[in-house]
């Protein structure tokens, strides 16, 4: 009996009990539909993590003054002039941003929408992927001159000017007791996401300024924090300690900034993501093993059941491998029956509770390929106990069972 | 000799007492002949069934089945031999229920690795033979007990075996179904099948040319049936 042979004749033996190979299958299902849900949505929200740190852009050193430090003076914090002279004097670098952010309102003058107002510099969007859905972002004109100017982000948009464009228009920025009034030059997308525009009502709304006007906008004026681009992440860690040592000599201090890699938060996050798809994945095979073991309990019942049907083949010259091989093609035709089932219910699962949570799954070729192979194995594993039991009758009694 | 059983004994070890259902039993069965076994319950006629369907295997002696010593094969070369040198035809039909009438014939086939079109080909004729080539399609559940029997005399045929051992074939059967089926078993001998029947019943024996009686895991007798009815209309 060749492998076709059984396949056809498992079918046969498969589609005889419907119902009990649907229950059977059921285990399978489960099992599957939810490893590839929690696997796909696992894989979606590391890509979208992951994606947003790339937006951020991962050849980045971070620079900190360290602010446990009780003397950390005003001469200590981050100029424009730092920005320049790391440029000017470290070749790797292709960037500086500078940023401080503080917290106010966005007003006109009939409503107003809680804001993160931040300073920042042109190179800002090369370091957060910032979309612009109208007008442009702050340049390097704005931060040189000193314009009054302000991009606000859809969030605030929305709320101050419903379906109007704000461009052109005017918006009072009002943090502690500075009220500035700002030109509106640019609409960009949430930072949030699809999470933010969903929220909206909720989120505060984002202001960026240029970074030289934030003295006479927010109150916390002190910059802390600097990122710095580089070329080549290889070098970061030369890269960080000679921007410190810049650093020190420009401001004439000692020990006080810190510099890290962003490379590494990624990987941190990644290693957590992933720790949690494999828990929650682990937790999701335990059902298909539990699912196993309902087609190991079917199909001995159904060596048993059959122990008539086994004699008589072994009488016309079935050898044990053929009857084994019966049985086992059987559960594993059930498995795999359960396993596309399963796949089709997964998926389907994995994008509507995508689109539930706002991350697109990720259903790879391999996801594929895998739970296959793990329905196959299952039918395998469990089935191979039965199909032994079943190979090992001995004709005459099981040619008298009754 | 397509059969000789030499010194064959067959006991049954049931841990505390040793069953003795054979003793030294000798004899031998030429091609072409058509014998029954005969014998009470506990004669030993049906482990000797058994044995000479290579079901079961021997405690002494030998068994050698056209020309091959069977005595001391293993479980799978003994599947080959029940596979390709013997046809049952049992009691109790044993026909898979959820096959066809042609798949039932089929399956010895599948076992010995006949090609599909070889297979479909002998199964149909094996199916004429006994008078079924109308009843292919259904299965056991629909047909009656001396055509369920008719299936299984094709199924045993189908892979020109040396032997057809067929135990009790009317045991399950009305009067006029036994009278068929043993004019099909007439038929098929004289065409040149060697068959061996066990049965207890006297009438149906008298079908067969030779009577090996038991009794105690002995042969009492081993004679020529004299007054052998002859059946195929001209009897």
């Amino acid at each position: 009996m060749n492998i076709k042979e059984s396949f056809k004749s498992a079918l046969q033996s498969v589609m005889a009990n419907k119902m009990r190979s649907f229950l059977t299958m059921l285990g399978i299902i489960i099992g599957i539909s939810s490893v590839i849900t929690i696997v796909s949505i696992g894989e979606g929200g590391k890509e979208a993590i992951t994606g947003q740190f790339e937006s951020i852009g991962t050849n980045v050193v971070n620079v900190s003054v360290k602010a446990r430090n009780n003397d950390v003076q005003a001469r200590d914090y981050f100029t424009l002039k730092d920005a320049e002279l790391i440029k000017e004097k470290i070749p790797e670098v292709t960037s500086v941003t500078l940023a401080n952010g503080d917290f106010g309102y966005l007003k006109t003058e009939s409503k107003s929408k809680e804001a993160e107002i931040d300073g920042v510099n042109e190179s800002y969007t090369k370091l957060v992927k910032t979309d612009m859905l109208e007008g442009r972002f702050i340049n390097e004109r704005d931060v040189q001159t000193q314009r009054n100017v302000i991009v606000i982000d859809e969030i605030a948009a929305k709320k101050l000017f419903g379906s109007e464009s704000p461009l052109g228009q005017k918006v009072k920025v009002n943090v502690g007791s500075n009220n500035v009034s700002l030109m509106v030059i640019g609409v960009s997308e949430s930072a949030s996401g699809s999470m933010g525009a969903m929220f909206g009502d909720n989120m505060p709304g984002v202001g960026f300024i240029p970074i030289t006007i934030s003295d006479k906008v927010l109150t916390r004026t002190d910059i802390g924090m600097m990122s710095v681009m580089i070329d080549d992440m290889d070098k970061a860690s030369e890269v960080a300690s000679k921007i410190v040592r810049l650093l020190e000599k420009a401001h004439r201090n000692e020990g006080k900034y810190a510099a890290e890699e962003g490379f590494k938060q990624l990987e941190m996050i990644d290693n957590v993501l992933r720790t949690f798809t494999l828990v929650i994945g682990a937790i999701a095979g335990i059902s298909l093993v539990v699912g196993g073991i309902g087609v190991m309990n079917i199909m001995l019942v159904s060596v048993t059941e059959r122990t008539r049907e086994i004699g008589i083949r072994k009488a016309l010259g079935a050898k044990d491998k053929d009857i084994m091989l019966q049985f086992l093609t059987e559960s594993l035709i059930i498995c795999l029956i359960g396993g596309a089932i399963g796949m089709t219910l997964g998926i389907s699962l994995g994008f509507v509770v995508g689109s539930l949570i706002g991350v697109s799954p990720g259903i790879s070729l391999q996801t594929i390929l895998i739970s296959f192979g793990f329905s196959s194995a299952v039918g395998i594993f469990f089935g191979l106990y039965p199909a032994s039991k079943a190979a090992k009758l001995d004709p005459i009694e099981a040619l008298r069972y009754e | 000799m397509i059969i000789k059983v030499e010194d064959l004994k067959k006991v049954y070890d049931t841990g505390k007492i040793q069953v003795e259902a054979l003793k030294s039993v000798n004899f031998e069965v030429a091609e072409k002949e058509y014998v029954a076994i005969m014998g009470a319950s506990g004669s030993g006629k049906s482990t000797l069934m058994n044995i000479l369907g290579c079901l079961d295997r021997l405690t002494e002696g030998k068994y050698v089945l056209g020309g091959q010593d069977v005595s001391t094969m293993d479980g799978n070369e003994l599947a080959a031999v029940r596979n390709r040198k013997i046809g049952f035809v049992f009691q109790a039909f044993n026909l898979l229920p959820r096959l066809s009438a042609l798949d039932n014939v089929i399956l010895p086939m599948t076992y010995a690795g006949v090609d599909h079109a070889e297979r479909l080909k002998a199964a149909k004729s094996a199916l004429k033979k006994v008078g079924l080539e109308d009843r292919m399609d259904h299965r056991p559940n629909e047909l009656s007990g001396g055509q369920k029997q008719r299936v299984a005399i094709a199924r045993a045929l189908v892979n020109n075996p040396d032997i057809i051992l067929a135990d009790e074939p009317t045991g399950n059967l009305d009067t006029k179904s036994s009278e068929e089926i043993m004019e099909i078993f007439e038929n098929l001998n004289n065409e040149g099948a060697t068959i061996i029947m066990v049965t207890h019943e006297q009438d149906i024996a008298m079908h067969t040319k030779r009577s090996i009686v038991f009794r105690d895991g002995m042969i009492i007798s081993d004679k020529i049936n004299e007054n052998r009815i002859i059946r195929g209309g001209n009897a």
